[in-house]
């Protein structure tokens, strides 16, 4: 057990960040923590996770989130205004700042299981077998669910252009 | 180039993501050479990318809330489903009473017998290390800085070991009990004639409970809390002794829970 929470305690700051990212909002992102700390720690007495944590951790976060999304489906989601507050660590200019808000709320837009696989690879750098892993899904799934949203966020955030015509 | 035929949408994301074999990577890099369109793109992907990270990044690097430490929720846990067992056993107490003597005791009977544990315990711990030579303690009283660091952390509390050498006791040591609730620290010391004390200490939800005495043959148990802590000093001393040490430990102790 002490090793176990030792391995946990590194990766709260990563899950904070997912849950950020997955929520759009900080509150609910700790308390998706909390909730999948809480439950690693209940199932891991019964179970020890085979292979290293991370991925398994994850997976309990998105089982929860997915959860959480489907209670709150067709109530309208407040958070936008939050995200468009965003204020990242490093100074940027006017534009820059207009740019992170833009990816913010169009990201808020995505389909979450198109959300879900982005992040997982683009911001918390899992390899495709890990964040597959995580998922539940196979890697040819989460390779296209990744294409789309990026393809997506580019046409939310920089409006559709000539450039974006994709050469099939 | 023949290469364009063969270059797919997902080629150019798992480029982007640094998941492409070294053959296929330099067939997509070919490719890219010249695509100026998918070059356009994969720069956009990876823009993307970079937008991401500085819109979540800070978060990894702010120190999350103590309602997030995994020692803490393990605590928790620990300490109610020991809740849920000690309230059904004090619902016991009460159907049994209840039957043979009516309401009489109710409300004392609740907090003595969890305290009464926590003595017996503390009684327990005493009558088994004491006598100890060569393994009195886990950690001796030299490791002091090691000892409150471990100690704390699986107490979660932030433990300050009392200081008992103006009493002319010093401190042995130190080791990690199992307890009724979760986890528990013992702390033993030393006068110069070789007599032992040790300090038996549990985390607590928070509250306040007056020093009691309780003695068991030649052993003395002062027990009390203090916020989120309770404590047994337990020691075959005369009764002066032990409050003497019990009030210098009193002071030190507690800085308050881990919170």
């Amino acid at each position: 057990m002490p090793g176990f929470l030792d391995d946990i305690e590194t990766l709260v700051p990563a899950l904070r960040r997912y849950a950020r990212a997955l929520t759009g909002n900080a509150d609910r992102a700790d308390d998706l923590v909390q909730d999948c700390l809480e439950r690693a720690i209940s199932k891991q007495s019964l179970w020890r996770p085979i292979g290293p944590v991370r991925p398994w951790l994850f997976k309990i976060m998105i089982n929860l989130h997915r959860n959480d999304h489907r209670k709150r489906r067709g109530s309208p989601e407040p958070e936008a205004l939050e995200l468009l507050s965003v204020e990242p660590a490093s100074p940027a200019t006017q534009g820059a700042r207009l740019a992170l808000a833009e990816t913010a709320a169009a990201l808020d837009r995505l389909p979450v299981e198109q959300r879900e696989a982005l992040l997982l690879v683009a911001l918390e750098g899992l390899s495709y077998a890990e964040a597959a892993g995580a998922l539940d899904i196979p890697v040819g799934t989460l390779m296209s669910r990744i294409g789309r949203a990026r393809e997506a966020l580019r046409t939310m955030v920089d409006g559709p252009g000539p450039r974006l015509r994709s050469v099939k | 180039m023949n290469s364009k035929t063969t270059i797919t949408e997902a080629d150019l994301n798992a480029y982007v993501d640094g998941e492409l074999t070294p053959e296929r990577l330099a067939a997509v890099e070919a490719h890219l050479a010249d695509h100026p369109s998918d070059r356009e793109r994969v720069a956009a992907w990876r823009a993307q990318t970079a937008t991401l990270r500085s819109l979540f990044g800070h978060v990894a690097e702010e120190a999350p809330p103590a309602r997030l430490s995994p020692w803490r929720l393990a605590a928790e846990r620990r300490r109610n489903i020991s809740r849920v067992a000690m309230a059904t056993a004090a619902a016991l107490v009460l159907v049994v009473l209840g039957a043979g003597g009516g309401w009489i005791g109710r409300g004392l009977i609740v907090p003595d017998a969890a305290e009464m544990t926590l003595v017996s315990e503390a009684e327990a711990a005493h009558t088994l290390y004491t006598p100890e030579v060569l393994h009195p303690v886990e950690v001796g009283g030299e490791e002091g800085a090691h000892l409150t660091k471990w100690l704390s952390k699986r107490l979660d509390r932030s433990l300050i070991l009392p200081d008992l050498t103006p009493e002319g006791f010093s401190l042995v040591g130190g080791r990690l009990l199992p307890a009724a609730r979760g986890a528990a620290a013992l702390l033993m010391y030393e006068n110069r004639d070789g007599s032992r004390v040790t300090l038996y200490v549990v985390p607590e939800a928070g509250g306040e409970a007056a020093m009691r005495f309780t003695t068991k043959g030649d052993l003395t148990a002062v027990s009390w809390q203090v916020e989120t802590l309770g404590c047994v000093l337990v020691g075959s001393l005369p009764r002066e002794t032990l409050t003497k040490l019990a009030k210098a430990s009193y002071g030190s102790l507690d800085s308050g829970a881990n919170i």
